[in-house]
């Protein structure tokens, strides 16, 4: 049987050809292995071999997400590889998002089994890892001998089509597909033991984490609305027409802020939603819809608020990643209270 | 109290000073049809997912709310919706019954709906709460 | 409170002329054992069958499994409250035929669930495919309704088990456990340095087809009280529960209580196995409430260090499971769960129907949603036609063979959340 045909992604660093001052290094292909492709190959033995190795920065990657992601695609399929294997990128947060891109990319475009591996506090291990199977390795490259020994038997696993296994079985980061396997012990014995190490302090790991709430407790209640200051705030991606930030449509990048000084009315002609989530027809017919300016500026006449905040908030919650929203809120948060406004409504679709 | 139900036999068992509300159509229609008055401030006073017939096997179902409307109980929203979000994974590839099979077994489900339910209702007419949580209590 | 179980293997089941075990073997007097059973007069008729490990024998639905146990010293006997007097239960000597288990069938609805399959795959994810199983396919008279039907084929397994329990009465055990709780007072006094630790026994207890009793009271009518561990061995608690087979807990469960039997096997060494809470699952909310703050309330009034929680059923219960752990945790006790999932057949929903921070300790007996194909069997015992119903929702699912393609929930005990198998989910 012919050996499997590999090609592995590792960036300039672990290429020896630089540290951060080599960031930048455009992506190259080169023949056979490369640096830790070594040991790879040596554990692949006879089934498999690396028959080229694709190197790119880490700046150059993540700062030309889109082009950086096509050319290391194209070079890679030029190989006609059945199998690719990026990183291990350990801690490293950008080498991390560059595996996580390169392998989902791979799995996802060119349908060609991929495996990653990094540390579970590894950004690129929260963005990618239910993209694409993604080895729990340690925390720097003092864990490569653990890496490849795991990534190996897995990697040659998912290209013979084989069964993948439990995360605890495979050993990649659990990606929030639940899979049954049978433990060594039973589940009381199981129980008893976990008790005993939560009642000694010991580290345990449960078998199945509670989804993660991120519960906010309500603030207090406004104590004279007719008094407060309120802002509009929106996931619902309400803009200006024509989209002056170019906010996406979906997985936004960032969020916008804007004047509706002296505006009473969101219309059709200046106003639009740029969230690609939803029918946006009658968003785009009156934005008010979704961010209820009109209403508010009447209550503002009426005095049965203080005030509407000058400044709206936007972005697109559609697809968009926790942690970028969390980044937005904390940013939009400090300059509301900045700004001395009492009171947000959060709208969404 | 008032009950919410697709299912005829408690509409004609239960207990008579329990208000009733009938919903043509499935399991899944009853919880939203709790969940509309939850959002408008009804209380949930039975658990939705009551029985252990998954949802897409067993058609029928029986909730009973607070018949007073005040504001709005997070508690209950919360319930609710798990419980339509768990409907719709256990439903999700024709994961439950055939349709002949719940015909044919249509009397049963029936019935265990309706005997769970008129356990929660006795529970419901024995339990002593404070005249200010429910007002309505007084005349159940 | 001390008991003394006296295991007795049984390495085979066959039928006789007359009842009796010997060289390990129990022999069975069918028409004996049929009269007793018959006694009862909405009982049309009963058949046995045997089921042996490895064989190519499908059962199916079942409803309930009970392990044959005879009292032979101290208090009160088996299935106390219900065939028993009221007594209290757990100390002295129970004689136990170990390998040995009633298993009933009955159609009471038309949607009865429950396969054990005694040989292929599925009988990897049933304990009960490892036992010399006695089968009961019980047929009630006609006009019987559903409640009365659950009533008559429970008792026809309890006498069953009662009745073969009796043959091991006066018989020298292969082998003698000790199961001792001393008083909270003693136990405190004995191990200074262990943690205390108590089990929550959570117990279905929805209504129709889904009640469970303690010394033959309905535990839905019962507010959670305390059990010392022994006095499950001698049947304390009953099944009356019919529906979702793979996380319902048999009597067999109740009677081997794994969780008990763990916390034994540690106690006096690395913890203090204070008790039993046992608390129900109901379907108004409000019983809810106040059976979670009672559970809370005698955890700390026994000041104990830790709980281990387990749950039985879908769904619902995962609601008395979440305000158990939440409020256990509340009063600073530590706690683990046992539980099982319903993920999808894709592993990947949200698998609770309920869930909180608190619980950040769990065991999980597996994703019930997993689909598992059953090859077909040469012999099949009881009502054939349930394997359509069980086999369920989509086409193709029982194919002409008799093969079976299905969710793991239709196994009975495949999920179990006592955590008595050692399937797992991550």
């Amino acid at each position: 049987m012919a050996k499997i045909r590999v090609v592995h992604y590792i960036n300039q660093f672990f290429a020896q050809i630089g540290g951060e001052e080599k960031a930048d290094h455009k992506p190259e292909a080169r023949e056979g292995f490369v640096g830790p492709g070594m040991a790879f190959n040596a554990a692949f033995g006879d089934k498999a071999e690396i028959v080229a190795t694709v190197i790119c920065g880490d700046s150059y990657f993540n700062e030309n997400l889109e082009t950086a992601t096509k050319e290391v695609l194209s070079m890679i399929s030029s190989y006609k590889p059945d199998l690719v294997i990026a990183g291990p990128a350990f801690n490293a947060g950008r080498y991390g998002m560059a595996c996580g891109t390169v392998a989902a990319a791979v799995k996802e475009q060119l349908g060609i089994p991929a495996v990653t591996g990094m540390y579970i506090e590894n950004p690129g291990a929260d963005g990618f890892k239910t993209k694409v199977h993604i080895i729990a390795t340690k925390n720097s490259a003092a864990g490569m001998k653990d890496a490849v020994a795991a990534m190996v038997p897995f990697a040659l696993k998912l290209v013979s089509g084989e069964k993948i296994g439990s995360s605890a079985e495979e050993g990649y980061i659990p990606n929030g597909i639940r899979v049954n396997f049978f433990e060594e012990k039973r589940g009381s014995e199981r129980a008893v033991d976990m008790l005993l190490k939560k009642l000694k302090g010991e580290p345990y790991v449960t078998e199945f984490p509670m989804p993660d709430f991120d519960r906010v407790p309500p603030n207090k209640a406004i104590k004279d609305i007719t008094k407060a200051k309120i802002a509009l705030v929106t996931s619902g991606g309400i803009v200006p027409k024509g989209n002056p930030d170019h906010i996406e449509s979906s997985s936004a990048s960032k969020y916008g802020k804007y004047d509706i000084n002296g505006i009473t009315d969101l219309t059709e002609a200046t106003y639009e939603t740029a969230h690609g989530g939803y029918d946006p027809v009658y968003a785009n017919l009156d934005a008010d819809r979704v961010l209820p300016v009109d209403v508010l500026r009447e209550y503002e006449t009426q005095g049965k608020i203080g005030s509407l905040h000058r400044y709206f908030y936007t972005t697109v919650g559609n697809g968009t990643s926790v942690a970028n929203s969390k980044a937005y809120a904390l940013a939009i948060g400090k300059e509301l209270v900045a700004d001395g406004v009492d009171a947000v409504i959060l709208t969404s679709t | 109290m008032l009950i919410i139900t697709n299912n005829q036999k408690v509409m004609d068992e239960a207990d008579p000073r329990f208000e009733r509300y009938f919903v043509e159509g499935k399991y899944e229609e009853v919880l939203l049809a709790v969940r509309d008055r939850i959002h408008k401030g009804h209380r949930l006073l039975t658990h939705p997912l009551s029985g252990s017939v998954k949802p897409g096997q067993t058609p029928y179902k029986s909730i009973l709310i607070s018949k007073e409307a005040t504001e709005l109980h997070l508690e209950s929203l919360q319930i609710i919706e798990d419980s339509i979000r768990v409907y719709s994974t256990q439903t999700k590839n024709q994961a439950g019954y055939r349709e002949e099979i719940q015909t044919a077994a249509a009397e049963d489900f029936r019935e265990v709906d309706a005997r769970l339910f008129a356990g929660a209702l006795e529970s419901a007419m024995r339990a002593a709460k404070p005249m200010s949580e429910y007002k309505e209590e007084a005349k159940l | 409170m001390k008991l003394e179980i006296g295991q007795i293997f049984i390495r085979d089941i066959q039928f006789d002329a007359v009842s009796r075990i010997e060289n390990n073997i129990l022999y069975v007097n069918t028409q004996e054992l049929k009269a007793l059973l018959l006694e009862d007069e909405h009982l049309a008729s009963v058949d046995f069958e045997i089921a042996k490990p490895g064989e190519k024998t499908r059962i199916i639905p079942v409803k309930d499994v009970i392990e044959p146990r005879v009292k032979v010293e101290g208090g009160g006997g088996i299935f106390p409250g219900v065939l028993a007097k009221v007594e209290a239960v757990g100390s002295g000597r129970t004689n136990v035929l170990k390998g040995a288990a009633v298993v009933t069938t009955g159609r009471i609805v038309g949607f009865q669930e429950g396969i054990i399959d005694m040989s292929g795959p599925g009988a990897d994810y049933t304990p009960f495919s490892k036992l010399n199983n006695l089968v009961l396919i019980c047929e009630t008279v006609d006009g019987l309704k559903q409640h009365a039907h659950e009533k008559v084929v429970r008792f026809a397994g309890l006498k069953t088990a009662a009745y073969l329990g009796r043959l091991a009465k006066e018989l020298v055990a292969d082998e003698v456990k000790t199961y001792e709780t001393p008083s909270v007072k003693e136990g405190m006094l004995k191990y200074p340095d262990l943690p205390r630790v108590a089990y929550v026994l959570m117990l279905q207890s929805q209504g129709l087809l889904h009640d469970t009793y303690v010394y033959g009271v309905d535990m839905k009518q019962s507010l959670t009280t305390m059990l010392y561990p022994t006095e499950l061995m001698d049947g304390a608690i009953i099944s009356g529960n019919c529906v979702s087979a793979c996380d319902k807990n048999t009597t067999y469960h109740h009677l081997n209580n794994p969780v008990v039997e763990d916390l034994f096997a540690k106690h006096g060494t690395e913890l203090n196995f204070v008790g039993v809470i046992i608390t129900n699952e109901n379907v108004y909310l409000a019983d809810k409430e106040r059976s979670s703050d009672w559970t809370a309330k005698l955890v700390e009034l026994l000041g104990v260090d830790g709980v281990v929680i387990s749950q039985e059923g879908f769904g619902n219960p995962d609601t008395d499971l979440i305000m158990n752990c939440k409020k256990i945790e509340a009063k600073g006790v530590k706690t683990v769960i046992i539980t099982d999932e319903y993920a999808g057949r894709d592993g990947a929903s949200q698998s609770l129907a309920d869930a909180d921070a608190s619980a950040d300790a769990v065991v999980t007996g597996g994703n019930a949603n997993m689909v598992i194909e059953l090859p077909p069997m040469e012999r099949i015992i009881g009502h054939k036609e349930a394997a359509d119903v069980i086999a369920g929702g989509f086409d193709g699912s029982l194919k002409e063979d008799g093969s079976i393609v299905a969710e793991l929930q239709v196994i009975t005990g495949a999920t179990n959340e006592l955590g008595f198998n050692k399937l797992s989910a991550r």
